[in-house]
């Protein structure tokens, strides 16, 4: 094989790095995707025993956002394996324990079962805050855009902004109409 | 001429043995007693002959899958689908099928982007 | 214990050295028929010998033809060819014109053992416009992108919202110069 081609080759089957910010995004939607990059789906040389899965580093994990009253309603199963090991936490009780595991479990169940699946989970990287470790930041070569649009904050909006908003009328200042 | 007879009654019929050495010719690579023994051998043979039979259609699907999976994460790079693809390709009569598009997808990236 | 042996091998299309590209070089290099001078099992092979074998010999200068009578024993050819392999065949009870078909098939053959192919066609350039890689549809902006970057933090295929709409129409109505009169 000549220089050219071995070159050529290890282009093809090189690993990325992608980013994803998960702020305000829903872990169950975003997992779909993330679990292609995992695996090796978003490339057109996947196959089922073709190592070729992106590494996934994903920040603010804090900040993930469930659908409607799903941090009351959604429960985690666990079993110590003993008897009476059974136990049932509540999503918000593990995101208190843990914020990162909301987004692990869910990446996880999107992923096909099979025998590779915890190797594939091996290259998730998942941060709770916004800080990535200099040697995981140094590898990034990409990002993964986010599943749905993250709305802006009022306190995003300048001073101007505001007052230049389209208004039908001007509510009072304290909002009681006389 | 008693004890011929005998024998010859007791002795496998000659066309057993060829059905056997049939039988243990597909069985020669099993393990253990179901590559030599004869009635475990054939139990294990017909179980795998039922499994070939399964794996002829089962190969097909598992290649068509394979080219889908290839061809859409070929579109979604791209910021399309597969759905739209195949949709555009047959409103242009693009006759093209699976095989081709993802190997066209790998060996010629850029005849790819330009469907 | 490996039973690999058992099964008839596979691999992909190939002829060695790229034969024929420049110019023709017969692989096959010997071939010996071994016959038995009295027995039917050989006639066929005996009457080949007898009617055609000097012109296979002069068509095929390339290749050493070796005759080896045996006595009693069944007839058989065995080809050996350039890259070393040796091809064993019974030829027992084999008419001449059977012989004959055969001994050309020992003679057009490349050597290479017989297979199940892989694939039906090979090339030694799949590519031309390069492989696929992970950095052949990016945009070349990516790669002095800062991560985590503004661009790529939204979402791709995102028309404007309802509130951006309304104040484009909002915009629109505005008069643009309400001092100057319009005649």
């Amino acid at each position: 094989m000549s220089a050219t081609k071995r070159v050529q080759q290890w282009a093809t089957l090189s690993r990325m790095w992608y980013l994803f910010d998960a702020q305000w995004q829903d872990p169950f939607r975003s997992a779909q995707t993330l679990a292609l990059y995992l695996t090796g789906q978003n490339k057109p040389i996947y196959h089922p025993l073709n190592d070729c899965g992106d590494h996934v580093v994903v920040i603010n994990s804090k900040e993930v956002a469930l659908r409607g009253d799903e941090w009351k309603k959604r429960v985690y199963f666990h079993h110590t394996g003993y008897p009476k090991g059974a136990s049932w936490t509540l999503a918000w009780q593990l995101h208190e324990k843990d914020p990162t595991m909301v987004m692990r479990k869910a990446i996880f169940k999107a992923m096909a079962s099979n025998l590779i699946r915890r190797t594939n989970m091996e290259r998730l990287h998942i941060f709770p805050g916004s800080e990535i470790p200099e040697e995981i930041k140094g590898n990034i070569s990409g990002q993964i855009r986010p599943v749905m649009p993250v709305p802006k904050r009022l306190t995003g909006y300048s001073k101007e902004e505001i007052d230049n908003f389209p208004k039908v009328f001007d509510y009072p200042n304290d909002y009681i109409l006389r | 001429m008693l004890i011929t007879r005998v024998v010859c009654n007791r002795a496998t019929k000659p066309d057993n043995f060829w059905k056997r050495r049939r039988v243990f010719k597909l069985t020669a690579h099993y393990y253990g007693r179901k590559r030599n023994c004869y009635s475990i051998a054939i139990k294990y043979l017909h179980r795998a002959l039922a499994y070939v039979r399964k794996s002829r259609q089962l190969k097909k699907r598992d290649a068509i899958e394979l080219w889908q999976q290839r061809i859409s994460a070929g579109c979604r790079e791209l910021g399309s689908s597969y759905e739209v693809l195949v949709r555009g390709m047959a409103r242009c009569q693009i006759a093209l099928d699976k095989k081709t598009l993802a190997n066209l997808a790998i060996w010629e990236p850029r005849t790819f982007s330009s469907h | 214990m490996s039973n690999s042996h058992l099964f008839l091998q596979s691999g992909f299309i190939r002829t060695p050295l790229q034969n024929g590209l420049g110019r023709y070089i017969p692989q096959l290099q010997r071939i010996t028929l071994k016959f038995c001078k009295n027995q039917g099992g050989s006639r066929g092979v005996r009457d080949f010998i007898e009617s055609d074998l000097m012109d296979f010999a002069k068509n095929n200068p390339g290749t050493v033809v070796y005759l080896k009578p045996r006595r009693h024993r069944s007839p058989c050819m065995v080809a050996e060819y350039l890259n070393g392999e040796r091809e064993y065949l019974s030829c027992h009870e084999f008419s001449r014109d059977e012989v004959h078909k055969w001994l050309s098939y020992m003679c057009t053959r490349s050597g290479i053992p017989v297979m199940r192919f892989r694939k039906y066609q090979h090339t030694d350039y799949p590519s031309i416009q390069g492989v696929w890689n992970p950095f052949t549809h990016q945009a070349p902006e990516i790669n002095l992108a800062q991560y985590p970057n503004d661009i790529l933090s939204k979402p791709a295929n995102q028309g404007p919202t309802a509130t951006e709409q309304l104040i484009e129409i909002f915009k629109k109505t505005q008069i643009k110069d309400p001092i100057k009169p319009e005649h």
